[in-house]
């Protein structure tokens, strides 16, 4: 009886140490995640832009084959990838690069894979029109090939989606192929339920296809379709560019008028106020005339040239 | 004495009892398929991929801030595929535990020593597992509409512009049921299961297999491959989650001959399930 007695006590006291040792070491395992999570996050590791990251390594005709009725689903994915893969790269470079990024080119953002996301996104999904806008808007400041191709395709696929023609027709006029633009914008709206303007643009394409006005309307028309909150910064940053360049016309026939008259370039904007005034919004305090964002231009060249604050929204360059 | 299959709720097909002026066999095949959509339903699993997929689409809404104005599509996209997709799990795992469960639990003794057919057995279950997936799909069919509403800010037409791609996605599983439960009729559960996971993939590739017959060669392999073409659903047909997403819905006509297509075809799986099923021996 007495050995049974402290059988089962041995057992029990084995069995409390068991627990506590599985307690403790639960616990001390836990401690050791936490502090190593610390330690983690304390060295973080160096970001390589490794080249073997930024490769994809489905074709977008298998990916078509292998997503079965998910396409769309897949599309979707590309396609988000797409914008966060574009906005991480903006980020990492203001970080690096304080100064403002080019929006004319792109290319120092090594986005090489945002091609092929495109394809993938559009090549499962043909429907899907905002990849084919995104590209149009990104892909000629680095690649314009890729631009002509994506947009053609999507045509191809699309042949009544009249944004298509429309976004196609920019492409060209940002490469200066103004008589294509014409062609397409003039396409696009022969197209039911192409909005008026298509046909519009079509002509003055044709007429002045360079012409300030003309890049005027194409931003504006490009800015009221696009439902991108990225596009439509991009584009509104297009349009005060536009505006700037008109104002700064006028400022430098103000800067030439008065060297003309004085034999020399004014030393502060108070000299040219007067003539400024009637045209443009200036700084009270300095008479500095104010760009379409708000930001006052700056004298460069000793005073006989104007140019936009880095610091301005206007793109700088 | 006309006896058919109890449908009180807490019992099980071998409680079987005199039901009164219930001697068709329409009776008796419903109230099989009536206990067969209960036992799915009490299935707490089934339970869980409802809730789970509410929670996907409540997701997708978050999901959709990310996507550059395009909430609506990621939306149906989502909402759609996993509908088909859960769907799809259902159909498999519930379906081709319905024989075997029965056989496993001893209660096929009971059901089939009553006036009851095996033909009937297996359509009765088969029509409660459609019905279970009816229900299922409606409820996540509202639940992305409801979403959709909600992404929109008031009413859109995508609302019920999806409503025939959800069509054909419970067709598709309709037929994809037909197809478990004639494996589950013959095999394992898990090689039930395996296989009718193989038809659902292959079925989205039927369509390459008729391409790729039409570039053979050899009389023999083009036959082959003809002959496996129609031999396998047609899935690619009832696919319309992407245009669904965009707007397009299928005309009036691709609806009925998908429906009488799903039809026929589940009919012909049935009734090769029950000649299979008719020549196995339970002792």
């Amino acid at each position: 009886m007495t050995m049974q007695t402290d059988a089962i006590v041995i057992a029990k006291t084995a069995q409390r140490a068991r627990t506590m040792g599985l307690a403790s070491v639960l616990l001390l395992g836990a401690i050791g995640v936490v502090l190593l999570a610390r330690w983690i996050d304390a060295h973080p590791q160096t970001p390589v832009i490794a080249t073997a990251q930024e490769d994809l390594y489905v074709k977008p005709g298998t990916a078509k084959s292998l997503t079965l009725a998910f396409n769309g689903l897949a599309a979707d994915w590309y396609w988000m990838r797409s914008l966060q893969y574009v906005g991480r790269k903006v980020l990492r470079y203001q970080d690096s690069n304080p100064g403002q990024l080019s929006l004319k080119d792109l290319s120092d953002l090594d986005l090489r894979i945002l091609p092929p996301l495109l394809r993938l996104s559009t090549t499962l999904d043909p429907q899907f029109i905002a990849p084919y806008e995104f590209g149009a808007m990104i892909l000629p400041t680095f690649n314009n090939e890729e631009a002509i191709a994506l947009l053609t395709y999507g045509i191809e696929q699309n042949p009544k989606t009249w944004r298509l023609y429309q976004h196609l027709g920019y492409v060209y006029w940002q490469s200066g192929n103004y008589q294509k633009s014409a062609d397409l914008y003039s396409a696009g709206g022969r197209l039911p339920g192409a909005p008026s303007w298509m046909s519009e643009m079509g002509a003055r394409m044709t007429l002045e296809a360079g012409s300030r006005e003309a890049a005027r309307q194409m931003y504006q028309h490009l800015y009221q379709e696009s439902s991108d909150e990225f596009v439509k910064q991009m584009l509104l940053r297009r349009m005060l560019q536009v505006d700037s360049f008109e104002q700064r016309e006028i400022i430098r026939r103000a800067l030439k008028e008065y060297s003309t008259r004085n034999g020399k370039c004014p030393t502060s904007w108070k000299d040219i106020a007067g003539t400024l005034l009637p045209h443009l919004r200036l700084e009270p305090n300095t008479g500095a005339p104010l760009d379409p964002a708000g930001t006052a231009y700056v004298l460069v060249k000793g005073g006989c040239e104007v140019d936009v604050d880095p610091r301005s929204q206007v793109p700088y360059r | 004495m006309n006896q058919t299959v109890s449908d009180t709720p807490n019992s099980n097909n071998a409680d079987v009892r005199p039901v009164r002026g219930s001697n068709s066999t329409v009776s008796r095949i419903g109230t099989i398929a009536r206990n067969a959509f209960r036992e799915a339903v009490r299935d707490r699993v089934l339970y869980n991929l409802v809730l789970f997929v509410l929670l996907l689409t409540a997701g997708a809404i978050f999901l959709g801030e990310l996507s550059g104005g395009q909430e609506a599509k990621i939306i149906v996209d989502l909402g759609l595929s996993s509908i088909l997709l859960f769907g799809v799990f259902i159909a498999i795992f519930v379906g081709v535990g319905l024989v075997h469960k029965e056989i496993e639990r001893r209660t096929i003794y009971a059901i089939l020593s009553k006036p009851i057919g095996r033909g009937e057995f297996l359509l009765g279950k088969y029509l409660g597992l459609c019905l279970t997936l009816l229900v299922n799909v409606l409820v996540m069919g509202t639940g992305v509409s409801l979403a959709l509403l909600y992404v929109k800010r008031g009413w859109d037409p995508l609302v019920i512009r999806i409503w025939p791609a959800i069509l054909l996605i419970y067709l598709e599983l309709a037929i994809l049921t037909a197809v478990a439960l004639l494996f589950s009729s013959f095999s394992s559960p898990a090689l039930s299961a395996l296989l009718t996971f193989f038809v659902f993939i292959a079925g989205h590739f039927s369509a390459d297999l008729k391409t790729f017959a039409a570039s053979l060669g050899g009389t023999a392999a083009r036959w082959f491959f003809t002959g496996l073409y129609y031999l396998l659903p047609n899935f690619a047909n009832y696919s319309q989650i992407t245009p669904a997403a965009h707007g397009y819905a299928p005309g009036a006509t691709t609806l009925l001959v998908a429906l009488l297509y799903a039809t026929l075809y589940a009919g012909v799986v049935l009734a090769a399930g029950t000649l299979v099923f008719n020549q196995r021996n339970f002792k």
